[in-house]
């Protein structure tokens, strides 16, 4: 018999009741299904308002789907045998500003079923690996933000998850604290976790995920690992030309994604099958090519271009 | 499971310590117990009464004032710093997480309640008056109201904002120890509503009368120990109901 996936959700919705009398309805999330294989990390990706943080907090049992199905390991969120597999880095974190860090890392150990000498040694752990030793003893209130966020993701680790799942993780930090953000993650990995975090800081995702999902409006509208979606797209050219005035590249008939002018010369980025017809035509114009090459298409790419695309047909995020 | 919960009410107790204002509020309730002394110079009813009555009634008006404070903003302070999505994540199920939090609750005022009994008592000996049997009915009792207030401010506390929590949670004090009389003066009135609406409150809200003995204690009155039991007994059941009301409030809620 296979092993339950660490997570999986099948047409997951939910519906926020809104203003005194609840009347208002706002679909954060609709119809979400997805599948994470074990130690994979699964990034979800979206623009505020996506249904990132609602799709975990769902699994995190710290709200309830309106319908639909989550389960992590194979059991539902509000089983504590799941939450005991999970390690949780919620968006910007709070821990008690009146705790150390040591006592704070204490009381999430207890509460997650580890006591005595085997936490204590986790705890010097767990500091080490998030370099916050020296400030173990400080009282959180008196911790930076970057400081806050490397507590945070202690406490996550602090019993080794199978499962971490990790909202905006890199959020307010500094590069230097992204990278080591970016490398706890990494190691996490290695170690066979299963690692789903969420963000709209696409270089976090192009570095760490084997797999994305994009959400937009409540509704996944791609899933696959980097390279699927980005190979996926029809291929762009970049064009420089010179002799040429924009308005006359209008009158060509070819069908142009974008022109951008550059002193006398003008970008211009077309489609593979269009780019040889705007050659031909400009040379007969007695315009000049002076450089053709394939456009790089990012993630970034995709993602405004998917944004763009669902903007046209959302149901998620709105009021209903 | 236990131990997680034993866990939170501990931190729950370290974290009143550590609030300025319990320690403010306890730091004044002790100076106001042994400022009773100086009161004594300036009544002329008898010494002993005059202790009484101010220790006695210093440890209430504290206490009630910290318990208000404490019971409605711990939940909801929780909730709106997002300190509750790390705890409740957790192994641990809500109804247990908020047991727990009111458990810390109790705790630190069983604590204060206990150093200002010792004041009184010390008081009360180097004046060399006895500690009465009611003394020390109204010094536990006490408790009990304070467990009820506190339960009535973790209800209130469990879905709406600190403010709205403590403003219904003294109401509830006052409408609470005045619910006799608001019942009594509600059956003078011609009106069918108004009594209706007198013998409503009366029967629906914690008689909180019931749990007050300190005028027993100023006159050293002996209680009988079903007088004791009835309210005792009145009191933690009316605060289970609250605390069962509370879970269910709470544990079927989103935290957006």
């Amino acid at each position: 018999m296979n092993s339950p996936l660490p997570i999986e959700t099948q047409q997951l919705t939910k519906t926020y009741r809104l203003g005194f009398w609840l009347h208002r309805k706002v679909r954060a999330l609709q119809d979400l299904t997805l599948r994470i294989e074990p130690g994979q990390v699964y990034g979800l990706l979206g623009p505020n308002g996506a249904g990132k943080s609602t799709t975990i907090k769902i699994l995190m049992d710290l709200v309830r789907a309106t319908s639909g199905r989550a389960r992590i390991f194979g059991l539902s969120p509000n089983d504590q045998m799941a939450r005991r597999l999970v390690g949780f880095l919620p968006e910007n974190p709070a821990p008690y500003e009146y705790l150390t860090g040591r006592e704070f890392l204490g009381l999430a150990g207890r509460l997650a079923g580890l006591g005595g000498q085997e936490l204590d040694l986790r705890i010097g752990e767990v500091l080490g690996m998030t370099q916050m030793t020296r400030a173990s003893s400080l009282q959180i209130r008196r911790y930076s933000k970057g400081m806050i966020q490397r507590i945070s993701l202690a406490q996550a680790i602090i019993h080794r998850p199978r499962l971490l799942i990790l909202d905006e993780p890199t959020s307010g930090l500094d590069p230097i604290g992204r990278r080591d953000m970016r490398d706890l993650i990494l190691s996490e990995r290695e170690r066979g976790t299963t690692v789903l975090f969420c963000t709209h800081i696409i270089p976090d995702v192009e570095a760490l995920c084997d797999r994305v999902a994009v959400l937009v409006g409540g509704r996944l509208v791609r899933e696959g690992s980097v390279q699927e979606l980005v190979s996926g797209q029809v291929p762009v050219m970049e064009l420089i030309l010179e002799g040429i005035s924009p308005e006359t590249l209008q009158t060509l008939g070819v069908p142009l994604q974008s022109t951008q002018a550059l002193g006398a010369r003008q970008l211009v980025r077309t489609g593979d099958r269009e780019s040889q017809q705007l050659i031909r035509k400009v040379l007969e114009q007695g315009g000049k090519v002076t450089q053709v090459q394939p456009a790089r298409f990012s993630l970034e790419d995709l993602f405004l271009k998917t944004i763009e695309e669902a903007k046209q047909a959302a149901v998620g995020g709105q009021i209903v | 499971m236990i131990g997680a919960a034993a866990t939170l009410a501990w931190n729950g107790f370290r974290e009143a310590r550590r609030n300025r204002v319990t320690v403010l509020v306890a730091a004044f309730a002790v100076a106001l117990v042994m400022g009773a002394v100086l009161f004594t110079e300036a009544t002329v009813s008898t010494l002993e009464r005059v202790l009484t009555d101010l220790g006695l009634g210093s440890m209430s008006l504290m206490l009630t004032l910290l318990a208000i404070f404490l019971s409605s903003g711990l939940l909801s302070k929780e909730i709106e710093r997002r300190t509750i999505f790390m705890v409740v994540s957790r192994p641990i199920s809500r109804g247990m997480f908020l047991l727990a939090r009111l458990a810390g609750n109790m705790l630190t005022l069983g604590v204060i309640l206990l150093l200002m009994a010792l004041l009184f008592i010390a008081e009360l000996a180097i004046y060399q008056f006895p500690l009465h049997q009611s003394d020390f009915v109204a010094m536990s009792v006490l408790w009990v109201e304070l467990l009820l207030l506190s339960s009535f401010g973790f209800l209130m506390s469990s879905f709406s904002s600190q403010i709205v929590s403590a403003v219904v949670t003294t109401g509830i004090y006052f409408a609470g120890h005045l619910s006799g009389e608001i019942y009594n003066l509600s059956q003078k009135s011609a009106s069918g509503f108004l009594r209706g609406l007198g013998m409503a409150v009366y029967y629906v809200l914690p008689n909180l009368e019931k749990l007050n003995f300190r005028p027993h204690a100023a006159y050293a009155l002996r209680v009988s120990s079903d007088e004791i039991l009835r309210s005792v007994l009145s009191g933690l059941g009316y605060s289970a109901v609250l605390i069962g009301l509370a879970v269910l409030v709470f544990s079927s809620r989103d935290f957006k």
